[in-house]
This record gives structure tokens, sequence and C-alpha cells, in this order.
């Protein structure tokens, strides 16, 4: 690893972190909280959510420095000592997210991970305009393109696979409520511990003070 | 002092986006082939549409690589930027000390050079506005110059020629 000895914290993501991560956001309230489960919203937004996080992915591998998994390594045992230094006092500075932080992140992607995997068998893995052309098929009376649906085993009565997918895609879609709310009193915490907004680098960072001294 | 170009910035933002959006067709592409891969596999249309997902695929990770260039060159000049400036202070240090300035008269000179009036460097160091006026008035015999712009100017001229010396990284 090749951290500099004084480490100087985020000032400001680069654009890829900031955009990913409030798309995410805005998409996992909306499917949470707005659409209605199993719609055509529902799926459309899903598969949008599933190529940011597969952007994000994307720059954990060949992104900046600070952005990309090397950086915040899952490592639970340094995110257990940061918390005890965030309860005890004022934590040291990290180079990117903090350790407690960087579980999160994974706990984040993980649970996204599992949201769009379950997803994805419970439609039998059909794009969102695969759905819509069989809908409006099916609206002008042309029943024929259930048929081939209709020759796997599981048409009429959910397979055992959809019906676990259906439960993890259940549980799942709390935990990530949970896991946000979490997030938010996370960053809540260690703001106010650091003294530092940690908001500010996700949105548009410090933009008059200058960047790193 | 060391922000980047705003338009610069902007730049790379509206290239996320676009990469963004790139990267969600490609998932959309890549759904719809794995749906024909399951239906005809033979078919023209398909080798065809998974040709073209490839290709926006590859595409879309050459765009990431070069944005991430981007950002790493537009960081570099913000530490080169920081570099410069450091450069240009240690130069103005090590010509005062060639002046003879004392230590007063050095925080004075540089509080000139940074553009204060007699009346705000008497404020800051809480001292008399004559002693301020003396204390430039012996600066700039030290300089051999002929007042504060010629003071100045004796440092823009450094900046603008070949005096730098080597930039110091960080």
């Amino acid at each position: 690893m090749t951290t500099p000895p004084s480490v100087k914290p985020v000032s400001l993501w680069d654009p890829v972190v900031r955009l990913t991560h409030w798309s995410i956001a805005v998409i996992v309230l909306m499917n949470a909280l707005l659409t209605e489960g199993g719609g055509q919203i529902h799926v459309w937004v899903g598969w949008i959510g599933m190529a940011i996080l597969v952007l994000r992915l994307l720059w954990g591998l060949i992104g900046p420095a600070e952005a990309r998994f090397s950086a915040f390594p899952p490592n639970p045992r340094a995110a257990i000592s940061h918390l005890a230094t965030l309860v005890a006092g004022r934590p040291r500075d990290y180079p990117s997210h903090n350790p407690a932080g960087a579980l999160m992140a994974y706990a984040l992607w993980a649970t996204l991970a599992a949201l769009m995997m379950t997803g994805l068998v419970m439609t039998g893995g059909a794009t969102p305009m695969q759905i819509d052309d069989q809908r409006a098929a099916v609206a002008l009376g042309d029943w024929s393109v259930l048929v081939k649906e209709s020759d796997d085993e599981d048409s009429h009565k959910p397979g055992p696979w959809k019906k676990t997918a259906k439960e993890v895609h259940e549980v799942a879609g709390n935990l990530i409520l949970f896991l946000v709310a979490l997030h938010i009193a996370g960053v809540v915490l260690e703001s106010r511990a650091m003294r530092r907004n940690l908001v500010k680098p996700m949105l548009l960072g410090a933009a008059k003070s200058k960047v790193r001294k | 002092m060391t922000e980047t170009d705003p338009s610069r910035r902007r730049r790379t933002i509206a290239l996320s986006i676009f990469l963004l959006v790139q990267v969600v067709a490609v998932v959309f592409f890549v759904g719809d082939v794995v749906g024909d891969l399951r239906e005809n596999p033979g078919s023209t249309h398909f080798i065809f549409e998974a040709l073209v997902t490839a290709a926006l695929a590859v595409g879309v990770f050459l765009g990431a690589r070069a944005l991430n260039e981007t950002l790493a060159v537009m960081r570099a000049q913000e530490t080169a930027l920081a570099a410069a400036s450091g450069a240009l202070s240690q130069v103005i240090a090590d010509q005062f000390y060639d002046w003879g300035l004392t230590p007063a008269e050095r925080d004075v000179g540089m509080l000139a050079l940074k553009g204060l009036d007699v009346a705000e460097i008497s404020d800051l160091r809480g001292a008399a506005p004559g002693t301020v006026r003396a204390q430039l008035t012996r600066i700039y015999a030290k300089a051999g110059v002929s007042g504060r712009a010629q003071f100045a100017a004796f440092f823009v001229e450094d900046l603008l020629g070949a005096a730098l010396p080597e930039m110091r990284p960080g």
C-alpha cells in the first residue's frame, strides 16, 4: 500500500463515486417505498440499479486510488477498533472509507446484489423490455407469448426457486432499509466525532476551500 | 489557490453521467442477449446483437479508464500548482533573507506583498501606522526599490523569468 505518512481524508469524492452513491440511494428509496413490488416500474428501476452497481464495482477495480477496493479492504477487526476510538473520542483519519464505513459499503453492495439476483430469478431473467412486450402482446389478445413459459415447470405454481427468491428478496428489502438507516446514523456520529462534515465530500465538496493543503 | 478549473470539473461530471448511461445500456443489452441466447442462439440477430453489446461493454471499460486518467491529470495539476506556490514563497523568503530584513520587516514585507495597506498591516500587527510606514521604507531601501509597486514587481519578474527553483513535490 502506498499510504502517505500523514493521511489526508478525502476532501471530495470523484464524480463516479458521487453519482453512483446518490443514484443508488434514490433507487433504493424508490423501490423500497414508492414503486409497487413486482410492478413494471419496480423492475425497470431495479435494472437501472443493477447497472449502477456494476459501474461502482468496475470503478472499484479501475477507478482512482481512494475509490478502489484495495483502499478499503473489508476488515471487521479494524472496524471494531475504529468504533471503539469513535466512542472514546476523536478517531483518526483514513485515506478512503474508515474501516466501519468500508464494512457498511460492502454490506450494502452485498444486499443490493442479493436483491437484484433474487429479483432476476423472480422475473425469470426477463428484461423490462421483454416484460413490456409480453404485456403488450397479451393486452392485444395474443396469449401465445405465455405458452413458452407454460412449458417451464414453474408457470402456474411458483417453483421452489422462485419461492425462496421471493422470500430472500423481501428480507433483503427490509435489510437494506435497516442498513441505510444505520449508514446515515454512522455518518452523523462520525461527522460529530471528527468535527468535520462527511456529507460534503460526497456532495459537491468544499468548493471554496483549498483542496488538500 | 489549488482549485481545479471548474469547467474541467464539470466535464468530468458530464463524462461520469455519460458513463452511467452507457452502463445502463450495456446491462439492458446483456439481459436481452442472455434472453436471446436461451431462445435461438444461432440466429444472425443474436450474433449481431452480442457483438454490438460486447463492443459497447469494451467502450464502457475504456471510457472508465479514460475518465480515471483525466481525474489523475487534474489531481497532478492541483499538486503542481501547490508546489509552485510553495516554491514562490520560498523564493520570497530567501530574497528577504538576502536583503537582510529583520523578522518584523519580513512579516511586514510579506503582508505588503499580499496586498494589505498600511492601516491593515498596523491593525494586524497591533503596531502604530507610523511604525509600519517606517518599516516599509526600510524594506524598500534594503531592496533597492522605489516603492510598493516596484517591490511587488520584483517577485512577479522572478515568477515570469527562469528564476524559479526546481519544483519541490508536495
